[in-house]
């Protein structure tokens, strides 16, 4: 039989059919959808149990519970608030919502590295083992001992309410150096401003959350000032009754119209920089129409009436200053720009209301404030009566350690010490010896009188973050040797000869002594949720090894075996004491605590106490009241600044001893620069140590960052005149330096400023972050201020040009 | 004429006769050699034996979570439990002390139901609505070794990964919700 | 289903976000984004490109120097609530996006999603992003996704699901405790993570709960109401410029 085109076809259709009734036609069309659903080359997330890990968050000093989802306990997905803390309640920031991005950020330093070429050439890092890397630093610091050079070994870190500052301060006094600083804060000045008024160098501490009227100068309340965690549950507290009106009142002076000052119930729009001498006008109100709190001003204020100096001379008291014509409400208003009706009305609503607080932060709200300014709100705090026991302002509380195993130093050694710092041999010295981060650098660029060798930056990134950075830079030149114990690739570790990556704030035991302006005494630990990445060391281990390498006195002020040996002695230390209990369930609310109140120890010993801190619960303590703390020689608040000595100056008068309005100059010729330059801070936007991690770079506006653009905000009459308009390309000039930016029109700028965003500009880490905007701080302009000698920031001159 | 009649019915049946060895040779085809083209068996990294384990309940292994998850096959730290060192004396007992117990890693089943990252099922509704295990699992308790782990060459899922097809007809059947997102996600 | 099965549910999932508390922080956008795997460019100031579910807009009374006064609004999707007309699921041609008649969410399912966008042309809430390239993580990254939403890939359109992973799980939870199912309450993450807890999330159905009430207040409004979506995304603000804004339609 011959099989032709017929058969051939029967055939196929026979298997057409066949095959229709068969599975092939139907499972291939349903197995090539799903396999066109699979794009092998989108991650696919490991599959798991989930758990929780409840810590503290380490990503600023705020203290903040949070707790990390994990699958299979091992990769972390999440960061969330820990509602059993009383910081947070349960709520998070956005920094520690985007946390996990720094644990898994490319940019790690994996392992230790070393320069091998000149310094700042990135390709001349070179990975190098942790024995190699601990030889180098070892030898070099026990040569410079050797040699009696040990005070030429500095130290700068951002860890200032962690057990770390300690651990570094036993280090550098057994090793036998005074040049320790920590990144500036705002706290500086604060714990000066206690000290000279109430004897006592603590920060002051605010009972917010109990507030009914909050007088804010210039503090960016809900843009990161204090700590953050709290401060944005209080901001929830205040608005908490629904429709009505809201249980606080928050009057927000300030020269731009912040998140803050549009969040409060009232913006009071200053001249820039003028918010202190507001203060002072408020405060004459106070004193002339005899609306203070007389009986307190009586019994725990000296400074008020006139007063007589060590000398025995007879000075003016803040009574009669403060009724200078120059802080008359008409005069203020002239300088301040507020309408003399409205400064008498802000000053009766303030004495009228009955838990008024003043609140206060020049300089973005982390930095050192004018000490003059810090004291005018001090003072009229203390007109208010605030500082009395029960009062809205108190003293921070310390955690009632034991103290570290003494060095064998003697008190006149310790002084001598001291009296060496290198921000101590700067001229003018300041009256008031602070945190002279800013001396220091000084003194280290000049090289007298003795040169830095080596110095250590610890969790910080002061090439970057620091106002003014190319201080920094300056003084780099002249140091001989550069340690970074950063655990990420930032502008400072780029500088570094040596980096000794520490381990990031999720791997390591870790710990927040008190958080800042919290009234009640706080601390909690921080303990490895996840496992550290290979390759980097805790920072605190390798102080301890180094104590142990270097000998002599040091071994004896180091004796721990490791960082979690040292914090759970510490751990120990606090049990004994006997003192606070274990916050252990949600929605307590500490902050109304009040001083003397008993806390009912809920803990049984120390290893009770670690078991429950390691596992993400937080100790609490009473709130200390300012007016029974005070340690003055007067044993008043001081208004007048007695315990310091302004015979230098004798044509000053009696007003440098007092609270007056001093505001201090920023250089440049206003002709050549009209305008000045405010940096701000928004909550989207890290600023600090830690850089944005993507997912807050995509919550930033795209008229502040737009590309690689930078916008800085204008008022719109202020634009037109210069010709400029929305997203004008311009150069911003200071007198210490000059970046291209676009402008923004902002009707919530002052006519005669220019604000820009602080937190972009980095020319390190990743694609994701590296070369966005421009650094704020590489053209403000630092002052030192005259009595501290801190450095502080208000405005630069600046001028705006079309580019 | 007759014969052309004849031929042309002759034509017939034989094209009748074709037609049907192409239909027998394609369903052939499709359901004996395409399935198995279509799978390629993969090994998994050892045998369990269930029956070996009767002396314990199902659910001392596969278990719900606290949250309300179903933890699927257990780890390996369950096996530790009896297994730290071996209890009997087969090649793959001795493989899973010294190759998984010992050093602390899980072993790498190839699971049978596993489902594409889009989609979500929970066992718990089908727990409290009682399904039973073994209609989707089949019978598993009485095995002695673990059936053959079939790969799908096109879509790389098991051949016991259900469809959505499957899924959808219960639950309509049931009355159940059948909106999209109550297994994507 | 008919529209009598969704009369008969008792649980309407909506939110009250009361931009009174509000301090714009954008703690509740970058929860979102770590809980959701959403993905990131290299530049998301290219706000067209750049995916975010929880997005924040910029209101502004529109007055000068110092009266001048913003508020932030987050703007999650608003799983709009009208029967069959919710403008996205109208519109999707493959049926992609639902509106689930049992408890309102608003879903969109990738793989069904064929990128035509008819879907952002419809919202007018712009709560819809579209996946211009490949999501991609740096390496280390790719550590942190969460295995309860899935990735998604190039060319599908994705919004905010009020994190019905989270219901899903609390309703296993449920199944196995006994619980009533409709009692279940949960928490998207933008709501947990709020620490000025300015935002309320829960059953628009049930009368004790916060959003009921909450949604009743005399500071709440919706945004375009005058669209009749019917949005289960309520805002509670004391200025009347903010609902007049609410009314006219944002701009970021």
């Amino acid at each position: 039989m011959k099989l032709g085109r017929r058969a051939f076809l029967q055939f196929a259709a026979g298997a057409v059919g066949g095959t229709l009734l068969s599975p092939i036609p139907w499972q291939l069309m349903d197995d090539s959808a799903i396999w066109s659903q699979n794009w092998w080359w989108r991650p696919s997330p490991e599959r798991g149990e989930i758990t929780q890990a409840a810590t503290t968050c380490m990503f600023c000093d705020g203290g903040c519970g949070i707790q990390a989802r994990l699958v299979n306990k091992s990769r972390a997905i999440l960061l969330q608030g820990n509602p059993q803390n009383p910081i947070n309640a349960g709520g998070i920031c956005p920094l520690g919502a985007a946390g996990l991005q720094f644990f898994y950020a490319p940019y790690r330093v994996a392992q230790p590295m070393k320069q091998t070429k000149k310094r700042g050439d990135i390709g001349g890092l070179q990975y190098i083992s942790w024995d190699e890397a601990f030889t180098m630093l070892s030898t070099k610091l026990a040569q410079l001992k050797s040699e009696g050079k040990a005070r030429t070994v500095a130290g700068i870190t951002g860890q200032r309410r962690s057990s770390m500052d300690d651990l570094w301060q036993q280090f550098f006094a057994g090793y036998g150096s005074p040049n320790f600083f920590r990144m500036p804060s705002q706290a500086d000045s604060l714990e000066l401003a206690a000290k000279v008024t109430l004897g006592q160098e603590v920060p002051f501490a605010f009972a917010l959350e109990s507030a009914s009227y909050v007088l804010s100068f210039g503090a960016n309340l809900i843009e990161g000032w204090g700590a953050p965690g709290r401060m944005q549950a209080a901001y929830g507290l205040w608005r908490r009754e629904n429709g009505e009106k809201p249980a606080t009142k928050v009057v927000q002076v300030d020269s731009r119209c912040s998140m803050s000052a549009s969040k409060a119930d009232q913006w009071v729009a200053v001249a820039p920089g003028t918010e202190a001498v507001l203060a002072l006008a408020i405060a004459q109100i106070l004193v002339k129409e005899n609306l203070y709190d007389a009986d307190f001003v009586k019994s725990h204020v000296s400074g008020f009436d006139d007063w007589n100096d060590a000398q025995g001379k007879s000075r003016v008291g803040f009574e009669t200053h403060i009724m200078s014509p120059e802080y008359a409400p008409e005069e203020v208003a002239k300088r301040t720009g507020v309408e003399a009706s409205k400064i008498r009305e802000l000053a009766k609503e303030f004495a009228g209301s009955k838990n008024a607080v003043v609140v206060w932060g020049e300089s973005s709200g982390n930095l050192p404030g004018n000490i003059y300014h810090d004291l005018c709100y001090v003072a009229l705090n203390a007109l208010k009566g605030n500082l009395k026991s029960g009062g809205t302002v108190t003293l921070a509380p310390t955690v009632p350690f034991e103290p570290l195993p003494g060095l064998q130093m003697d008190a006149a050694a310790k002084r001598n010490l001291e009296e060496q710092r290198l921000d101590l041999q700067q001229s003018p010295r300041a009256r008031l010896n602070g945190n002279g981060l800013y001396a220091f650098l000084d003194a280290a660029s000049k090289g007298t009188p003795y040169p830095v060798n080596v110095l250590m930056v610890h969790e910080a990134n002061p090439a970057y973050s620091l106002p003014e950075n190319k201080l920094f830079q300056t003084a780099l030149e002249k140091v001989g040797f550069l340690v970074s114990f950063s655990s990420y690739m930032d502008e400072t570790a780029q500088q570094a000869d040596l980096i000794m990556p520490n381990q990031m704030a999720l791997e390591r035991y870790d710990d927040a002594i008190g958080v800042p302006g919290v009234p009640y005494a706080y601390y909690a630990v921080a303990s490895p949720i996840l496992k550290p990445m290979p390759g980097t060391k805790h920072t605190g281990d390798v102080i301890l090894a180094l104590g142990k390498s270097l000998a002599g006195k040091l071994a004896a002020a180091l004796p721990w075996t490791d960082y979690q040996a040292y914090l759970k002695k510490r751990v120990e230390g606090l049990a004994a004491s006997n003192k606070g209990a274990i916050a252990d369930r949600a929605g307590m609310e500490l902050w109304k605590l009040q001083p003397g109140d008993l806390v009912q120890t809920n803990y049984k010993d120390g290893a009770d106490l670690w078991k429950k801190l390691t596992s993400g619960q937080c100790w609490y303590g009473a709130p200390v009241s300012a007016a029974q703390k005070i340690e003055t020689t007067s044993g008043k608040l001081e208004l007048a600044l007695s315990s310091l000595s302004f015979e230098d100056l004798p044509d000053a008068g009696d007003k440098v001893y007092l609270p007056h309005f001093a505001q201090l100059s920023p250089s440049g010729d206003p002709k050549e620069y009209p305008l000045l330059l405010v940096s701000y801070r928004t909550m989207s936007l890290a600023d600090e140590y830690l850089p944005n991690p993507p997912f807050m770079t995509k919550t930033v506006w795209d008229f502040v960052l737009k590309g690689k653009e930078l916008f800085v905000e204008l008022n719109p009459q202020t634009a037109r005149s210069l010709g400029m308009g929305e997203g004008s390309r311009a150069m911003l000039k200071t007198p210490q330096g000059e970046l291209p930016v676009r402008v923004h029109l902002f009707p919530g700028a002052h006519a005669d400023a220019v604000y820009i965003v602080e937190g972009l500009g980095h020319t390190a880490y990743d694609q994701y972050i590296q070369d966005k905007g421009v650094n704020a701080n590489s053209i403000v302009e630092v002052q030192l201020d005259p009595v501290t000698g801190l450095g502080t920031v208000w405005a630069t001159r600046a001028q705006l040009r079309r580019a | 004429m007759k014969e052309e009649n004849k031929s042309a019915s002759g034509k017939g049946v034989m094209g009748g006769i074709i037609f049907f060895a192409g239909f027998i040779l394609a369903l052939i085809i499709g359901w004996v050699v395409f399935p198995n083209l279509l799978y390629s068996q993969k090994p998994q990294p050892m045998n369990f034996n269930h029956v070996a384990h009767q002396d314990s309940s199902c659910e001392d292994c596969h278990a719900f979570r606290a949250d309300g998850t179903y933890a699927g096959i257990p780890k390996v730290e369950k096996c530790k439990e009896c297994h730290e060192s071996p209890m009997g004396s087969t090649e793959d007992e001795r493989k899973l002390v010294e190759e998984y117990i010992q050093k602390d890693t899980e072993i790498p089943w190839r699971i049978y139901s596993w489902q594409p990252d889009n989609v979500y099922f929970s066992h718990a509704p089908h727990k409290a609505k009682k399904v039973e295990c073994k209609e989707c699992h089949g019978i598993m308790g009485s095995e002695k070794t673990l059936p053959a782990y079939k790969d799908n060459r096109i879509t790389g899922y098991s051949k016991e990964t259900m469809k959505m097809i499957v899924c959808e007809e219960c639950h309509a059947e049931r009355g159940v919700n059948n909106e999209c997102e109550l297994c994507h996600k | 289903m008919s529209e009598a099965e969704h009369a008969k549910s008792n649980v309407l999932y909506g939110m009250v976000i009361d931009l009174d508390k509000c301090t714009g922080c954008t703690a509740c956008s970058v929860a979102c984004q770590a809980e959701n795997n959403i993905s990131f460019l290299a530049d998301d100031s290219n706000k067209v490109r750049s995916i975010t579910w929880m997005e924040i807009y910029w209101l502004q009374n529109g007055k000068e120097y110092p009266d001048y006064q913003f508020t932030y609004l987050p703007r999650p999707c608003m799983h709009c609530n009208s029967p069959h007309h919710s403008p996205c699921t109208f519109v999707c041609p493959v049926n992609a996006t639902r509106r689930d008649e049992t408890n309102g969410i608003v879903s969109h399912i990738y793989p069904r999603c064929i990128g035509c966008r008819y879907c952002m042309v419809a919202c007018p809430y712009h709560a819809r992003k579209f996946n211009w390239y490949d999501p991609s993580w740096p390496q280390t990254m790719e550590t942190m996704l969460s295995p309860e939403v899935s990735t998604r890939m190039r060319g599908v359109v994705e919004k905010c699901t009020f994190c019905h992973h989270r219901l899903l799980a609390a309703r296993a939870r449920a199944y196995l405790d006994g619980t009533e199912l409709n009692t279940v309450t949960y928490t998207p993450a933008c709501a947990e993570a709020c620490p000025t807890k300015a935002i309320a999330f829960g059953n628009l159905k049930d009368a004790n709960s916060d959003v009921a009430k909450l949604s009743k207040d005399q500071r709440a409004f919706r945004i375009l109401e005058k669209l009749k979506t019917e949005p289960k995304v309520y805002y509670l603000s004391k200025h009347q410029w903010v609902h007049k804004l609410g009314d006219k339609g944002l701009s970021a």
